[in-house]
């Protein structure tokens, strides 16, 4: 595996919006913007005891983007593979009232979320790239 | 009787987890709203007290996108009552040679399997209320 990889576990949680946007977020810098070092892992995987992906994660950086500051990826990684690199809560930079909000299907998503996702996926590269450029 | 809780995986590098995650919010969304509710499956898992209380002891249906089963498993291991499991890929099997779509978002024939797939736990879900009020 190429040694400039990076890990991105997502919490996409179920009960309100900041799930589905942490969740695209994490896709789309994993498909459009640092395809060439960006993996995501999947998280219920990773709990229910995945070695793939519990190895991965012990041996490159994690980055663990949660919605909300339950912070469930970050504390499910550090539990099960010590550390992460870095963490994202997504209510810090898009608003708790926001990230809060109802839940949206991915059909029914608007421009505002899509710029929402925007917004997350730019936070999330700035700290693929630290990571990257340390 | 508390509302059902519909559980999914939501596993973020298939298009199977994605059409999981829709199939319940689809259920406790639009079509039984009033009888069932979905969960953070990372916040049961997280090892929270808050969290694992969720579940604990209420009936509960579970839907993964793959074999590995991770949000049944999750589920029980945190004290829920898994009355129900669906897999997407055996929907997928009445489907074969479809493409669904990716994890990022479902192809039209996608969404069409996932409303398949929420109308038949929809209606197990009923029938699961109708169980529980039999029952007391």
């Amino acid at each position: 595996m190429d040694e400039k990889q990076v890990g991105v576990l997502s919490c996409s949680g179920e009960e309100c919006l900041g799930g589905t946007i942490a969740r695209l977020a994490t896709r789309k810098v994993m498909e459009v913007l640092r395809p060439d070092n960006v993996v995501t892992l999947c998280l219920p995987l990773y709990i229910a005891g995945g070695d793939e992906e519990r190895d991965f994660a012990k041996e490159y950086p994690v980055i663990a983007v949660d919605a909300c500051d339950k912070c469930c990826a970050k504390r499910a990684t550090i539990k099960y593979s010590g550390a992460v690199k870095d963490s994202l809560v997504l209510s810090d930079i898009l608003g708790e009232d926001a990230v809060l909000s109802k839940i949206v299907s991915a059909r029914d998503l608007k421009e505002e979320h899509y710029k929402m996702v925007d917004k997350a996926a730019e936070e999330i590269c700035k700290k693929v790239d630290k990571i990257l450029t340390d | 009787m508390s509302n059902i809780k519909v559980i999914a995986c939501s596993g973020i590098g298939k298009a199977m987890g994605l059409m999981a995650r829709e199939a319940a919010l689809q259920v406790t969304g639009k079509i039984s709203p009033d009888t069932t509710e979905t969960v953070c499956l990372a916040y049961v898992v997280s090892g929270d007290e808050e969290g694992a209380k969720k579940v604990e002891g209420c009936t509960c249906i579970t839907i993964d996108g793959c074999p590995a089963m991770c949000a049944a498993k999750s589920v029980e291991h945190a004290g829920g009552i898994v009355k129900a499991k669906y897999r997407v890929i055996d929907e997928m099997r009445n489907h074969k040679g479809v493409d669904a779509g990716t994890g990022t978002a479902l192809t039209e024939d996608g969404w069409k399997i996932v409303d398949e797939l929420a109308g038949k736990i929809s209606e197990k879900a009923a029938e699961l209320t109708k169980e529980g009020q039999s029952n007391g």
